[in-house]
């Protein structure tokens, strides 16, 4: 007993000098721009000539929030992007799951397809569809006019509606990816004893996929549902280069419009005000991601 | 019916199947079959309408004028490469010990700790960038490729502890008894038993603070100028200026994007298994 005492001490202050260093250095990035952000959103900020001067407001910039008609438009075009792209995604990723999962999708040419979205940079991804979605010389146009189901070359960016879809669809091409991945990794996780039992039962494909692969993923999809959620939530270099948050703010979602308030606008305290805003969203939504993911590991073991 | 015939699913499964997967390839593999022709074909062609696919137009001179003419392009590979290497380098070296430490050594608060981690990968770049902007220009490191790597830790580090972690637990606990009964200290267990049998995971954690730091965006525009400008600042910008140069602009986007495909696609079978599973532990 004395002996597993030391034993158990010993990995202790072992434990603390191997993640010491790492903890460290994350708040010593991390630790000052965090408060600081939190004391920008309670100040007014206003730079004159080249002099910041900052005045305590208390929370000001949050009540500047609720009456602000172009901050409701972003939170709005927002609740769309993310509630729009977790569905897509989430429900094409599990489909591309369940192909990959199959016999007949098991090559690795498969999985070759599917980390290559996912490795290319949103940047370059984003100048990728903008010239795919050209007005003039886009191949999107090319294709759809030669099956003869446009009649003209549209202005796919051109209007708020179709703006904000195409920037979804671009989201949703890149995201499927991942999600398919995690998901894929889910799948492989179900004990197939209990497909074994099911086909001893008698049970249909169909009946086994409900009454099995269903409830197995509960906490897979779950925990994509999540991610993906704070993904969208994330979303900044697409719209950077895609839109540039047009036409008519159509394209503005809430991290671009602090990025836009801030840097742009040079509203310091209230760009940060709107960037807390969204850290608070996304915390809220991290600490439901370890509440699903904790009962996941315990149904693995 | 046998039961392997019962798991492969009768032919109306196989071509539900064989059209998903006919559907899938043209959906992932479309656009980017598209950014290597036009990175290959003429103005001319590509301005067309519809484009001119026919293999006359064929050309590599987008490439060679880009590679020539864009000095920006090869200056920002290097300083990708640059932070991305420093980045991973230092996020592995740190984090994998105190993801071992939050898994396996009874750390006081591990999961607390573990959660605060991962909670800095839900602040929003933005809310940092301002008081980080302020700090760095004040001891005048603005532009400079280390400061950037430095701030990319503020990411690959949770990364790195996040996916490592989620493996660590998953060591059987017979491992450390044993290696302890045979005298071995701690950190000679974890250095010469535990880290060995790590390697995939390792290697997917690599693989993916590299990815993320060569494609970080946001830091990037608001930390670097010129000198420091990393590879997705110089496509962008690239795109802006010679948004009428089809097939230049699609060389350069797929010279910026070839290194990491590389990596994602020979490490593939790392990044399934160390990533997903690592993410689906808490």
């Amino acid at each position: 007993m004395a002996s597993q005492a030391t034993f158990e001490q010993r990995r202790r202050s072992a434990g603390l000098f191997l993640v010491a260093p790492a903890i460290v250095v994350l708040l010593a990035i991390l630790g000052y721009p965090i408060l600081e952000s939190m004391m920008l959103a309670l100040q007014r900020v206003q730079l004159n000539a080249g002099e910041i001067q900052r005045s305590f407001i208390g929370l000001g910039n949050f009540q500047r929030l609720l009456a602000d008609e172009t901050f409701r438009h972003a939170a709005l075009n927002t609740l769309y992007f993310s509630v729009a792209e977790v569905v897509l995604v989430v429900v094409l990723g599990f489909g591309v799951a369940l192909l990959l999962n199959h016999p007949l999708g098991r090559p690795g040419f498969f999985r070759i397809l599917l980390v290559v979205p996912w490795a290319i940079a949103p940047v370059a991804n984003a100048v990728l569809w903008k010239w795919i979605l050209n007005a003039n010389y886009g191949v999107l146009n090319g294709i759809l006019q030669s099956l003869g189901l446009i009649d003209y070359y549209q202005v796919w960016l051109g209007s708020p509606f179709s703006a904000l879809n195409f920037l979804l669809l671009v989201d949703v091409w890149k995201s499927v990816p991942f999600v398919a991945l995690l998901l894929l990794a889910g799948l492989q996780r179900v004990p197939s004893i209990l497909y074994r039992a099911a086909y001893m039962d008698g049970a249909s494909r169909l009946q086994a996929f409900r009454h099995v692969t269903l409830p197995s993923m509960r906490g897979a999809v779950a925990i994509a549902v999540v991610l993906q959620t704070i993904w969208s939530l994330r979303v900044f270099d697409l719209v950077f280069v895609l839109t540039r948050g047009g036409p008519a703010d159509a394209t503005v979602l809430l991290n671009f419009l602090a990025y836009r308030v801030t840097f742009n606008f040079l509203d310091i305290g209230y760009g940060a005000a709107i960037a807390n805003v969204i850290f608070v969203l996304t915390l809220l939504l991290a600490i439901l991601y370890i509440r699903l993911v904790r009962p996941a590991e315990g149904a693995a073991r | 019916m046998s039961y392997a015939l019962y798991r492969r699913g009768g032919p109306g499964l196989r071509l539900v199947t064989i059209v998903g997967l006919v559907l899938f390839v043209v959906w992932s593999a479309a656009p980017v079959v598209w950014l290597i022709l036009s990175s290959l074909l003429q103005q001319k062609a590509l301005i067309a309408r519809p484009p001119d696919l026919s293999p006359a137009n064929l050309t590599l001179d987008n490439f060679v004028t880009v590679v020539a003419s864009a000095a920006a392009l090869g200056r920002g590979i290097l300083n990708s490469l640059i932070v991305a290497l420093f980045s991973t380098a230092v996020a592995l070296a740190l984090g994998a010990p105190a993801a071992y430490a939050l898994a396996r050594l009874s750390v006081p608060r591990a999961n607390a700790i573990a959660f605060l981690v991962l909670a800095t990968q839900m602040l929003p770049s933005i809310a940092i960038a301002i008081p980080l902007f302020l700090v760095i220009s004040r001891i005048g490191l603005i532009d400079n490729v280390f400061s950037l790597g430095v701030v990319y830790l503020s990411f690959n580090l949770p990364i790195v502890i996040w996916i490592l972690r989620g493996f660590f637990l998953g060591i059987p606990a017979g491992l450390e008894k044993a290696a302890a009964i045979d005298g071995a200290g701690v950190l000679r267990t974890f250095w010469h038993i535990v880290l060995p049998i790590s390697i995939p995971p390792l290697g997917a954690a690599a693989v993916f603070a590299f990815v993320e730091a060569w494609n970080e965006f946001f830091f990037a525009l608001i930390l670097t100028r010129q000198s420091a400008q990393t590879v997705p600042l110089v496509i962008a910008a690239f795109a802006g200026q010679y948004q009428t140069v089809f097939g230049q602009m699609m060389a350069a986007a797929l010279i910026s994007v070839v290194p990491v495909i590389v990596l994602a696609v020979v490490f593939r079978d790392w990044i399934v298994r160390g990533f997903a599973d690592g993410m689906m532990k808490g």
